[in-house]
C-alpha cells in the first residue's frame, strides 16, 4: 500500500468520526438551544402573564403606572417594561436605559412576543392585552434580558469547543500512532522482503560463480602445472614468456580466490589475540611489499586489546584498511587508534590521504566497484562482509583532500 | 461646551440625585417618530432627565428655516468631549415629542456639528453611553457619513 492510501486508509476514518461528531454534537445543541429558548421563553411568558395580574390588581387600587413600575425596580432582568391603554397610548414607562423603549406601531400589531438585538444582549419583548377590574383594555409591554440564556448559550458553546478539540486532538494522535505504527511495520515488512530477494539472487549467483570457479580452477591449476614443467623445460629464450604466461595464470588463480572468499558464508573460528600484534604484524608485511613508502604507522590503545573474534578474518580485514590507508596517503602517517570500553571495542584507521569523492562513498562497499587502476572493488566489501559476521558495524567519514577514517566496533 | 468650575458641578449632580423624576409618557426614544432638523444653537444646558443618571446636556435649536426652537437632547455630559458653542450650525437626528407644556423636544440619535457627526444612539435608540458590542466608554463616535 502507497503511504499516501495508507494515510488516507486511516486519517479517512478519522476525519469521518470528527465530522460526524461535529455534525450530532451542532444537531444536538440546536436542539436544546431550541428546547431550552423554548422553555425560557414559557416562563418568560408566565412571569409576564402573572405581571399583568398584578398590574391589573394596582390599578384596581388606584396605582398610577410609575407607582406600580417602582415596585419592580429591583428586576434588573426587566429592561423595560410600559403600560398602555387601549389605544396603545403609553400611560406610563420605565427603562434600565434612558429613554430606550424599542416599541413601534408597526411591530406591536403583528405578534405577542418576539426577541431584538441590543447592545446590551438579546431582549424578549412581550406585548400582550389585559381587562382591568374596571373593564378597561390594557396592554402592557416588557422587555426582559435573555443575557443568562446567552451565558449559558455561550458556555455550552465554549463547552463544546474544549470537547471538541479535545476529542480531535485525541483522534489525530491516536490515528497518527496507529499509522505511524502501520507505516513502520509495512516498511519493516518491506524491507525484509527486498532482503530476502537479494538473499535469494545472493544465493544463487553464489552458487553459479562458486560453480563456475570450481569449473575453471581445475582446467587453470593443471595450466599453472604444465606451465612451471614447460618453464623448467623450455630453452632459454622462451623462459622469459613462460613464465609471464605462468604469472598471469597465477593471477587468474587469486582474482578466482578473492571471489570465491566474496562469495563464500561465512564460517568464523574465533580465537583470542592482542590487536596491537596483528596490526603491527600486518603493517610489516605490507613495509615489505613496498607499500609503506614514507608513510608512518602510529598505534595507540586506552588499554591492551584482546579481540575475540576470527583472526585469519580480520587480518584481511585490516589488510584491506591499511593498504587502503597507504595506497591513499604519499606521505605522512597511518593512525590506528583501538579503544576498549564496556566490552565494546572501536578500532579506527585515519589516514590523511586524498579523501573520498561523493559518488565514491555512495559506492564503497558495493563489490567490484574501485576506484583505483588495479584494484578489483572486493576488499571494502569483503570487509564489511566480515565486520558484519562478527555482529559489528563499520563506517567512514571522508574528506576530499583531507583524508578518510574508517570505524570498526565490535 | 460651557464648562463649570468642579465643585460646583459636584454640588450640581448632589442635588439633581436627590430630585426624583418620573419619566413623562413621551419621554422615550420612538422610532416612529424620527425627524431631522437643521439649527442654529441658541443656548446650551445641563439638566436632570433621567432618574439617578448625571446630568443630561441640552441644546436649544432654534430651526432654520421656522425659527422653531426645539429642545436637542444630546447625551450625559461626561459622554463626549465635543465642544458646541452657541451661533454654531447643528443638525440633529432622533425622535420628536412634545412636552405636556407644548415644547419640542427631540431625543438626539445623531447629531452634526462642526463637521463631526456624533453618535449617541442606536436605531432603536439605546444610548451609546451603556456599552454594548465595539461602544463601550466611547466618546461620542465619529462616523463619516450622515443622515
Amino acid at each position: 500500500m502507497k503511504n499516501k492510501a495508507l494515510f488516507l486508509f486511516f486519517f479517512l476514518p478519522l476525519i469521518g468520526i470528527v465530522v460526524l461528531f461535529f455534525i450530532l454534537s451542532a444537531v444536538n445543541r440546536s436542539y436544546i438551544k431550541i428546547k431550552v429558548e423554548d422553555l425560557v421563553k414559557e416562563q418568560l411568558r408566565s412571569t409576564a402573564e402573572i405581571l399583568k395580574t398584578n398590574i391589573s390588581h394596582y390599578l384596581s387600587e388606584n396605582y398610577q403606572a410609575e407607582e406600580i413600575f417602582e415596585l419592580y425596580s429591583g428586576e434588573e432582568n426587566i429592561y423595560y417594561m410600559a403600560l398602555l391603554d387601549s389605544e396603545k397610548n403609553i400611560l406610563g414607562w420605565k427603562s434600565q436605559f434612558e429613554g430606550y423603549l424599542p416599541l413601534s406601531r408597526k411591530t406591536i400589531g403583528n405578534k405577542e412576543t418576539w426577541v431584538i438585538d441590543s447592545p446590551a444582549g438579546k431582549i424578549y419583548n412581550f406585548f400582550s392585552s389585559f381587562s382591568a377590574p374596571d373593564n378597561k383594555t390594557y396592554y402592557v409591554y416588557l422587555g426582559y434580558s435573555l443575557i443568562n440564556l446567552e451565558e449559558m448559550m455561550a458556555y455550552s458553546r465554549r463547552n463544546f469547543i474544549i470537547l471538541f478539540s479535545v476529542i480531535a486532538g485525541i483522534g489525530i494522535v491516536f490515528f497518527l500512532g496507529i499509522y505511524q505504527i502501520q507505516a513502520g511495520y509495512i516498511k519493516k515488512e518491506k524491507e525484509t522482503e527486498k532482503e530476502k530477494r537479494e538473499k535469494e539472487r545472493f544465493r544463487e549467483i553464489s552458487a553459479f560463480t562458486s560453480g563456475i570457479a570450481h569449473e575453471i580452477k581445475n582446467p587453470l591449476n593443471s595450466l599453472a602445472l604444465l606451465l612451471e614443467l614447460l618453464q623448467k623445460k623450455s630453452p632459454l629464450e622462451l623462459r622469459e614468456d613462460v613464465t609471464q604466461g605462468r604469472t598471469e595464470v597465477q593471477k587468474i588463480s587469486r582474482i578466482i580466490d578473492l571471489f570465491s572468499a566474496a562469495l563464500k558464508p561465512m564460517n568464523l573460528q574465533k580465537e583470542r589475540f592482542v590487536l596491537k600484534s596483528l596490526i603491527e604484524d600486518i603493517f610489516e608485511s605490507l613495509r615489505k611489499e613496498g607499500l609503506t613508502k614514507s608513510v608512518g604507522l602510529q598505534y595507540s590503545e586506552n588499554k591492551e586489546v584482546i579481540l575475540h573474534a576470527d583472526k585469519g578474518l580480520m587480518s584481511q580485514v585490516f589488510l584491506n584498511l591499511l593498504k587502503n590507508s597507504l595506497e591513499a596517503t604519499e606521505m605522512g602517517t597511518v593512525r590506528v587508534s583501538a579503544k576498549d570500553h564496556r566490552k565494546r571495542v572501536t578500532i579506527t584507521v585515519t589516514d590523511s590521504g586524498r579523501g573520498m569523492s561523493d559518488e565514491e562513498k555512495t559506492h564503497i562497499f558495493e563489490p567490484f566497484s574501485s576506484h583505483k587502476k588495479q584494484g578489483m572493488g572486493v576488499g571494502l566489501y569483503l570487509t564489511k562482509k566480515i565486520i558484519e559476521a562478527h555482529r559489528g558495524k563499520i563506517s567512514f567519514e571522508s574528506r576530499m583532500g583531507q583524508g578518510t577514517s574508517f570505524s570498526i566496533q565490535l | 461646551m460651557k464648562r463649570l468650575p468642579l465643585w460646583g458641578l459636584t454640588l450640581f449632580l448632589f442635588f439633581t440625585t436627590l430630585l426624583s423624576y418620573g419619566q413623562k409618557k413621551e419621554h422615550y426614544y420612538n422610532v416612529d417618530k424620527e425627524v431631522t432638523v437643521k439649527g442654529t444653537i441658541k443656548e446650551i444646558k445641563m439638566e436632570p432627565l433621567y432618574k439617578n443618571t448625571a446630568p443630561f446636556l441640552i441644546i436649544i435649536l432654534e430651526e432654520n428655516k421656522t425659527k422653531s426652537i426645539y429642545n436637542v437632547e444630546i447625551s450625559p455630559v461626561w459622554f463626549f468631549d465635543h465642544d458646541f458653542h452657541q451661533g454654531e450650525h447643528l443638525i440633529a437626528k432622533g425622535s420628536l415629542y412634545l412636552s405636556e407644556e407644548n415644547v419640542r423636544n427631540i431625543i438626539a440619535r445623531e447629531v452634526q456639528s462642526s463637521g463631526q457627526v456624533l453618535l449617541l444612539r442606536d436605531k432603536h435608540g439605546f444610548p451609546n453611553w451603556r456599552g454594548g458590542k465595539g461602544q463601550t466608554n466611547r466618546k461620542g463616535r465619529i462616523k463619516k457619513d450622515f443622515l
